[in-house]
């Protein structure tokens, strides 16, 4: 609810997408109103996570309503017809389990992880959800405070913290990632009640949701609920509305200076990036743990270590289904310049770009990677992530046993290529954040 | 027959419709609670005396390795902080390898590799394993101790115990530990940069050469190795660590008060009061009320639905969050209660808090309570043993306290069977709100009056030390005369009054940047100018010219508001003290206090606005020795030295919440009365 947002995403992409050489098996199944559905069964601990992705996040806005998707994240935590305001968490809770959910640019995401005995529980929940959450004035009233106070907390009071929205207004002319999932308050305050559930209506429909269920499970009992509490919901009525724009590529760089309540200067980069789907994909994500990934990385051991330019810096691909951001943050050490540490990052990636990496630290990255997708498949919440993920945006939920196939693809020169021609220095965003106190008098 | 058909079809129409409608307005059921399968640990023991445990998982390729010591506690006396030291100074080199070259290794199979004073972890993939271990081995057989890096880890450290002084949570946990403990014990003992300066590379070694046997030490191996395979490698890396005679070490177990006492310390910049109120427990895993201990913690303050967070938070709005915990441990475990309160409400919050305790004790939970602190804590137990170490933390628990082979597996059918009447008698036995450790720090001008009612107030500074208890020897004193006694301390009214202005250099070092920081006093005239530079370039300047006051960043300037001005203006003279009466300050003697060791007078200066500014002039000297600002920080003075005639301060500590660590700073040059012009400002 509160946990993840679009800056959660920002930090949380630095996990890689799951993977684990032991394959992962899973049933799957279709009802008529078009909810599609995940099973993954693993007996060793008595547990079972449920979770109800909607492929719909900020991307899928009306330009003039910005921030919906994820105040509807908030919203469906209110309460159903049968399920009273504000009790939502403590019945989970109160069964002995743990909640929470996130909104991206692409989906909303909704999990809860209790004791196998309380799957039919977690089942009816979602269920409640999907068929008739509250979506009235006084949830509205109340969650719009709360997004209020969310804001101030994860933008406005804390340093650097528009990096992500500020970025991305710059990062897109056309496409709808321009504005982040946090959205405008102004829009929310604007908006009438009929238009919330005429989202709700369009969205939050059996046919644009994946249901995953992955632990301790009897994969026929587990059905038999699933049609029980999902079988009336009723399809939705018209096509689920997705933009489809292209964002045009950059032929010269955006430079902005952003004056925020921080200390110290930060510098940050933006590279639009081929889809999350993409093959590119994995060589980028691959570059981005060369350049700041660990102690030992070329940045990190360059900027911080040696000359000790900067605090810290950080390369992140944030990767998105019609196309995310290479950012580059950086935040710079005590009395150095902004645009001096901005060359010496150009230097780098002007290295990567020209020679490449050596083999000994193109094994290591392997090896790192190979760490990494492995260790990052060892929990039912994650499997159920991935499943769900697999599905909605790679359209094979069984692409979550092939990643590690597509990461060992990619070679060092295919590396060296991303580098060149994702990483353009004459088509990209370049943000300064100074403190305030710098600003010039207006 | 035509009715009968109708109504056969009728009736048949309605059970297939209330068979279809699904009554949403039940929640369903919980289903028969699931078997919780704890799997086992296999263990074997080497002839050197390790224990090893085995927790097979292969469900991802990986295997992870954590070695464990079990010793006594330490007192580490004039030397604390030593085992702080250890782990990094074991993976700071070997006989083979630098530090570097350690890093680069363990980096290139993406592998992690990390040391404590009782513990080595090391994990990889499951075709990296033999690497890991070698590097894992060549840290717990080779380690070279490097007086660089021990030299490196004094220095954070040291940096950390400043920045500590002044964090309010740091300061409640050593006034804890003191006044619960006492300083003759291990939990109790306080590093100190004195504790820290002794601790030598020898020390370091020998501890090393005493502790690291096998015959107390404990290998848990968890992932994607079966029993055999850990055999041989155990065998292959381990067999040869020698085994030897560890000593033992045993210590009084700190009693409960007679009745409530209170601790304070004085942080007089507190606009919260961080109440801790403590009581130790003799509880270990294991004992009879262990796991009534964790249902009664849940119900009085284990959660955001627990009593105490609705109580003081919910329902009182007191703070952001209130909680309690209790601890076991084999020496000694812990009650706690604690919240961060807003100064105002500090005496109404321990109320709420006592009333709490003693209400859980005296009237018990309700039935509901239980039912849901069950559930909570069964859920989290559950999930808990998805991760494989848990397994290991178990058998490992199992073998460290003797516990019955199936406590574990039991432990929530044991968790279940609890009643009412049970866990009101755990809380009753667990608990005497009577002859509680009630601790604050906070503002104690503000709040020890009102903390009297508790219990006796015993003062406390913030090391943990009891409060150089300092009366006023002589009780004719007076604000005025503190401030007479400062001006014949450094050189005499009529030295003194010669100085009207004077130009100064200090320099400084932020996190390895030379800073300088330039001032420029025109006291006679009003006119002062501050300039901070770092390498060469004006980081930050301000400016009061005029009667008129302005802060400049880069170029940019932001004029002072009239009240901003009239409050810097209180900073803002050479010699402060010869203008107070000019300016119309109000000026308060309040007592004497411990300023880092020395007895100082406190006087509180107040603008007509009501700023405030507060210096502490030495009682010994009656020089001044700290000046403390709300909005600027404190500022230390020391190393007083003659110049014209009058004793000058050559060092200035500052520190403030917007400086990462305390600046040093030595005045490099200093000119009194030079020709000022309208440059200088």
């Amino acid at each position: 609810m509160r946990k993840f947002t679009a800056l959660g995403i920002l930090t949380g992409i630095l996990s890689i997408p799951a993977f684990a050489q032991n394959k992962i098996e899973f049933k799957e199944f279709d009802l008529d109103n078009g909810l599609h559905v995940i099973m993954h069964q693993d007996q060793s601990t008595p547990i079972v996570v449920t979770s109800v992705l909607y492929h719909v996040g900020s991307k899928n806005e009306n330009p003039e309503r910005t921030g919906f998707a994820h105040f509807f994240e908030h919203l469906m935590f209110e309460g159903s017809e049968n399920i009273e305001r504000g009790q939502y968490m403590n019945i989970i809770q109160g069964r002995g389990g743990t909640l929470n959910a996130y909104t991206s640019n692409d989906i909303t995401y909704y999990y809860e992880s209790l004791p196998s005995n309380e799957l039919e529980l977690a089942l009816y929940m979602e269920s409640e959800r999907m068929l008739h959450s509250k979506v009235d004035e006084t949830g509205v009233e109340t969650q719009r405070e709360v997004v209020k106070e969310e804001r101030r907390q994860r933008y406005e009071n804390q340093p650097y913290g528009t990096i992500l929205p500020e970025t991305l207004k710059r990062a897109y002319s056309k496409h709808p990632y321009q504005w982040a999932p946090i959205g405008s308050m102004e829009h929310l305050n604007a908006a009438s009640i009929e238009e919330f559930q005429q989202f709700y209506k369009d969205f939050y429909v059996p046919n644009n949701a994946t249901l995953t269920i992955a632990g301790d499970i009897d994969y026929k009992q587990t059905e038999d609920w699933v049609r029980k509490y999902f079988s009336e919901i009723p399809m939705g009525k018209k096509d689920i509305y997705r933009p489809n724009v292209n964002e045009p590529k950059k032929t010269e760089e955006i430079r902005d200076v952003i004056y925020d309540n921080i200390q110290i200067p930060a510098v940050i980069q933006a590279y639009n990036l081929p889809p999350k789907t993409d093959e590119d994909s994995y060589a980028l994500s691959m570059l981005s743990t060369y350049l700041t990934g660990g102690a030992s990385s070329l940045m990190t051991k360059e900027l911080v270590d040696k000359q000790q330019k900067a605090l810290v810096v950080a390369a992140i691909p944030l990767e998105l289904e019609d196309g995310g951001i290479f950012i580059m943050y950086s935040i710079a050490n005590m009395g150095v310049e902004p645009k001096d540490l901005e060359s010496e990052i150009d230097k780098l990636i002007l290295q990567v770009q020209e020679e490449g990496l050596s083999d000994q630290d193109f094994t290591k990255l392997k090896n790192i990677m190979e760490n990494n997708i492995v260790s990052s498949n060892s929990s039912m919440a994650g499997i159920a992530e991935n499943l769900a993920e697999a599905h909605a945006i790679y359209g094979d939920a069984n692409y979550i046993n092939k990643v590690m196939d597509a990461y060992s693809k990619v070679t060092k020169e295919d590396i060296q290529r991303v580098a060149k021609e994702y990483l353009d220095l004459k088509g990209r965003v370049v943000l300064y954040y100074l403190p305030k106190a710098q600003q010039p008098a207006q | 027959m035509k009715k009968i058909a109708i109504s056969f079809v009728l009736s048949f129409m309605i059970a297939v419709v209330s068979f279809a409608q699904l009554d949403r307005s039940q929640f369903p059921k919980s289903g028969p609670a699931p078997e919780i399968k704890i799997g086992e640990a296999e263990t074997f023991t080497l002839d050197n005396g390790l224990k090893v445990f085995v927790v097979k998982n292969d469900k991802l390729p990986r295997v992870a390795f954590t070695l464990v010591l079990e010793r006594d506690p330490l007192l580490e006396g004039d030397k604390a902080g030593l085992t702080g030291f250890v782990g990094e100074m074991m993976t700071g080199g070997t006989t083979s390898r630098t530090k570097d070259q350690l890093d680069e290794e363990v980096d290139f199979i993406g592998g992690s590799l990390s040391a404590g004073s009782t513990s080595i972890f090391a994990s990889s993939l499951k075709k990296h394993q033999t690497k890991i271990l070698e590097l894992m081995a060549d840290v717990l057989y080779n380690p070279v101790f490097p007086q660089e890096e021990l030299d490196k880890l004094k220095k954070q450290s040291i940096t950390a115990l400043a920045t500590s002084k002044d964090d309010p949570g740091a300061i409640s946990s050593r006034l804890v530990n003191a006044m619960v403990y006492g300083k003759d014990h291990p939990y109790g003992e306080v590093t100190t940069e004195e504790t820290i300066n002794n601790i030598t590379v020898e020390d370091i070694k020998k501890y090393y050469e005493t502790f690291f046997k096998p015959n107390i030490a404990y290998l848990a191996i968890v992932g994607d190795m079966d029993k055999a395979e850990a055999e041989k490698v155990v065998n292959e890396f381990f067999a040869k660590w020698e085994p030897g005679d560890v000593p033992k070490f045993t210590y009084k177990t700190p009693e409960r008060l007679e009745e409530n006492v209170v601790g304070l310390v004085d942080r007089s910049s507190s606009v919260q009061t961080n109440i801790n109120i403590v009581q130790p427990v003799e509880l270990k895993i294991g004992d009879e009320n262990y796991i009534s201990s964790r249902l009664v913690n849940q119900i009085l303050g284990g959660g955001s639905s627990s009593r105490l967070f609705m109580n003081l938070r919910e329902d009182k709005g007191y703070t952001y969050g209130a909680y309690s915990s209790i601890s076991s441990d084999k020496l000694i475990g812990e009650i706690s209660a604690n919240a961060a309160v807003r100064t105002e409400v500090t005496d109404s919050a321990v109320v709420q808090f006592i009333y709490e305790l003693d209400r859980l004790v005296k009237s018990g939970v309700t039935e509901e309570e239980l039912e849901k602190a069950k559930s909570n804590l069964a859920g989290s137990f559950g999930r808990s043993l998805e991760s494989p170490s848990t397994i290991a933390n178990f058998a490992l628990n199992t073998e460290r306290y003797n516990l019955p082979k199936d406590y574990y597996a039991t432990y929530l059918q044991k968790m279940n069977s609890y009643t009412v009447e049970d866990i009101n008698k755990a809380a009753a036995d667990l608990i005497q709100p009577d002859k509680m450790y009630i601790t604050a720090v906070g503002n104690g001008s503000e709040i020890k009056d009102k903390l009297t009612q508790f219990g006796e107030v015993r003062m406390y500074d913030n090391m943990g030390d009891p409060a150089k208890e300092i009366e006023m020897a002589d009780a004719s004193m007076t604000a005025e005369k503190v401030l007479e006694n400062y001006i014949s301390a450094i050189g005499g009214d009529e030295a003194v009054s010669q100085i009207k202005a004077a130009k100064l250099v200090m320099a400084a070092d932020v996190m390895g940047n030379p800073v300088q920081i330039a001032m420029t006093f025109d006291d006679a005239n009003m006119r002062f100018g501050q300039k901070t530079m770092v390498m060469g370039n004006v980081m930050q300047s301000s400016t009061m010219v005029n009667g008129k006051g302005s802060i400049s960043a880069q170029g940019q300037t932001i004029e002072m508001t009239d009240e901003q001005y009239e409050e810097a203006k209180m900073n803002a003279f050479f010699i402060p003290e010869l203008h107070y009466a000019a300016m119309g300050y109000a000026t308060q003697l309040d007592g004497v206090k411990d300023v880092e060791g020395t007895p100082a007078y406190k006087v509180i200066i107040s603008n007509p606005s009501g700023a405030k500014v507060i210096n502490y002039y030495s009682v010994e000297s009656g020089l001044k020795i700290k000046n403390e600002n709300e909005k600027a920080g404190d500022t230390f003075y020391s190393d007083y030295q003659e110049k014209n005639g009058v004793l000058v301060p050559m060092s200035w500590t500052m520190k403030s919440p917007m400086l990462p660590v305390p600046l040093e700073a030595k005045i490099e040059t200093l000119e009194i009365n030079p020709t000022l012009t309208e440059a200088d400002f």
